[in-house]
């Protein structure tokens, strides 16, 4: 078991899955849930003579912050790049499932219980979305998590927390957007289409795949926090990310309305408007729009120390 | 006729009453913008005489605006106006009690989100994702919705625009019908396993093929439709056995196909996992009580 204060000092975008989800929780305090000594793997692997991880590439469990139950999803981008497949899918579900059921029963026992006791769940999103070599089962997996959200709402906060080194992408890229709060450091990438597909789709000299300045501008943390699809840009430091999950943890679920993107009429009016700006910007780079929102040194504010770029960032508002 | 792929907007006409689909018009909410979010088509019918919501993907629109969106693709624009005509039904039964709601019918044939430097920048995974949250509200609200996939239901558009749906009914393979997140041929490459292997065990495991067939195996449709004609009995029989379901409080929708494929024995792990984690959490839960 990884010492937990030295945990809180590693870099977030260097841990595994596991380092993730006993950071962010208090110390002593994480049980994991169908852990690898259950042996929940994927069949499937199996059956294409692959070889598997005993916790199927994603850590689910329960610790607390402070008095809040914490329900923790952890995914492992080291294992066939964190993609979902049915065991996973499964995993992720049923913990939010777990989460929401516990809401309903604690309230119940005391209708009179503190925000700060009721259950929150966090997802520390690694992933590419459906895993293909069970790739049916993993599509159906992520309709699945969209429809937990929908049951979540107002009953348990979900939080996104997304700077691992896959970054967040495909099918998974639309689940993190449905969470209540995204959590991103600079290194966090958040997307629908990958890098690659793009380039193959327009070619190398609209999107060159290669030049990591262009795909981190394009789908990285700092760009996340200017459009407003990142609601906190924090520091590559467990403790960081934790510090962040720990304020959360303080406010009751209602209180989590305020910073969703999508999820209600009024919110899809507002995208809209976004939308309308993008047709009548067609913006070449990320960059083009920093300049809208603000910025007028978009090239300045992307290399400047992050502390300095949450300082000075002025975020797009339409 | 050999085929609907491509042909969203007739496989809509057949289903819904003839002659009785109002493009443009979701309740109070008109879609007056033509050249907006072309390739959706949004509108009311009537579907045996009730009024429904019909949202559908048009093949031959090409969006001028974002030059990636076309031959039925979802973009930024379709989503959220798909996603517009939700919350639109939601609000046009807003005073009526659930077994009321207009019921959704959802003609599934496209064949991707728009993949584009744009759509990156300005987050296309919002809009997909915010249409599947509208469709997931309006399904737990009540209304009955139904998916018809009638040509091509593929990967995050099958998420975006079919996944969300109380029941999925599909055309059988043999008029084309395309149920997948990528071709075997595809997979074979990316994973670096044999066609031949990959096609031997789709004979007994449907996770890995093409095909509406396999996902039949696994829950993700409900029924398979075998001859074009048969779909607006299919829909309408799916509407009433909806009505009747959630009447009950019948799972239906991603949990209702959940529970379906363990029992078409096509997903069996799922339910195995669930229960060890249900268990193993009872058996902690105390430690997560309040003043424990």
């Amino acid at each position: 078991m990884p010492n937990w204060s030295k945990l809180q000092t590693r870099s977030f975008l260097e841990s595994s899955a596991r380092e993730r989800a006993l950071g962010l929780v208090d110390e002593g305090t994480f049980t994991e849930l169908a852990g690898p000594f259950d042996r929940m793997s994927s069949p499937h692997l199996v059956a294409l003579g692959e070889a598997v991880e005993f916790d199927d590439g994603v850590v689910t469990g329960v610790g607390r912050i402070g008095k809040r139950p914490v329900f923790v999803i952890s995914q492992e981008g080291r294992f066939i790049g964190g993609a979902v497949g049915e065991v996973g899918g499964a995993k992720m579900v049923t913990t939010i499932d777990l989460a929401v059921a516990f809401a309903e029963e604690l309230r119940a026992a005391n209708p009179k219980i503190a925000a700060d006791e009721l259950p929150l769940v966090a997802i520390s999103f690694e992933t590419g979305g459906v895993r293909l070599h069970e790739s049916n089962a993993g599509l159906l997996a992520h309709a699945e998590v969209m429809d937990a959200f929908q049951r979540a709402r107002g009953k348990v906060p979900v939080v996104a927390l997304i700077g691992s080194r896959i970054g967040c992408f495909g099918g998974m890229g639309f689940v993190a957007a449905a969470t209540d709060v995204i959590v991103m450091s600079e290194f966090g990438r958040l997307g629908l289409t990958g890098p690659e597909v793009i380039e193959e789709e327009m070619g190398k000299d609209e999107f060159d795949a290669s030049n990591r300045a262009l795909v981190y501008r394009t789908t990285g943390g700092r760009h996340k926090y200017i459009m407003g699809d990142c609601n906190f840009l924090v520091d590559d430091r467990v403790a960081a990310f934790r510090a962040q999950v720990a304020e959360l943890c303080r406010l009751p679920v209602a209180d989590f309305e305020q910073f969703r993107r999508i999820g209600s009429a009024a919110l899809v009016e507002k995208q809209m408007r976004l939308v309308a700006l993008a047709a009548e910007m067609q913006p070449k780079d990320a960059y083009d729009v920093w300049r809208r929102a603000g910025n007028n040194d978009p090239a300045g504010l992307g290399d400047a120390p992050v502390d300095d770029f949450r300082k000075q960032a002025q975020r797009l508002s339409v | 006729m050999d085929t609907l792929i491509g042909q969203g907007l007739v496989a809509l006409e057949m289903i819904v009453d003839p002659g009785s689909f109002q493009r443009d018009r979701v309740g109070a909410k008109e879609f007056t913008d033509e050249s907006y979010g072309p390739g959706a088509v949004v509108g009311t019918a009537t579907l045996d005489g009730q009024t429904v919501t019909v949202i559908a993907s048009d093949a031959e629109a090409f969006n001028e605006k974002f030059p990636v969106v076309y031959a039925g693709i979802i973009g930024m624009e379709e989503g959220y106006k798909m996603a517009s005509a939700v919350y639109a039904t939601l609000a046009a039964d807003v005073d009526k009690p659930a077994a009321q709601k207009r019921p959704l019918v959802l003609i599934v044939d496209t064949p991707g989100n728009g993949p584009g430097k744009v759509e990156e920048i300005f987050g296309m995974n919002k809009a997909t994702g915010a249409y599947q949250l509208a469709l997931a509200e309006a399904r737990m609200a009540g209304h009955p919705i139904v998916a018809a996939v009638v040509g091509r239901a593929i990967s995050g558009a099958f998420l975006c625009h079919g996944l969300q749906a109380d029941r999925i009914v599909a055309l059988d393979a043999k008029f084309g019908t395309m149920i997948h997140v990528m071709p075997l041929t595809s997979v074979s490459r990316i994973i670096k396993k044999n066609i031949e292997v990959l096609e031997e065990l789709s004979k007994s495991n449907p996770v890995f093929a093409a095909g509406p067939q396999f996902f039949y195996q696994l829950g993700g449709v409900e029924a398979l439709v075998p001859e074009i004609e048969g779909l607006r009995g299919a829909v309408i029989e799916q509407v009433a056995a909806l009505r009747a379901a959630k009447a009950k409080g019948e799972a239906t929708g991603p949990v209702g196909r959940a529970a379906l494929g363990a029992a078409r024995g096509g997903r069996v792990t799922r339910p195995q996992v669930a229960a060890r984690m249900t268990a193993e959490f009872a058996a902690v839960a105390d430690k997560y009580r309040p003043h424990a």
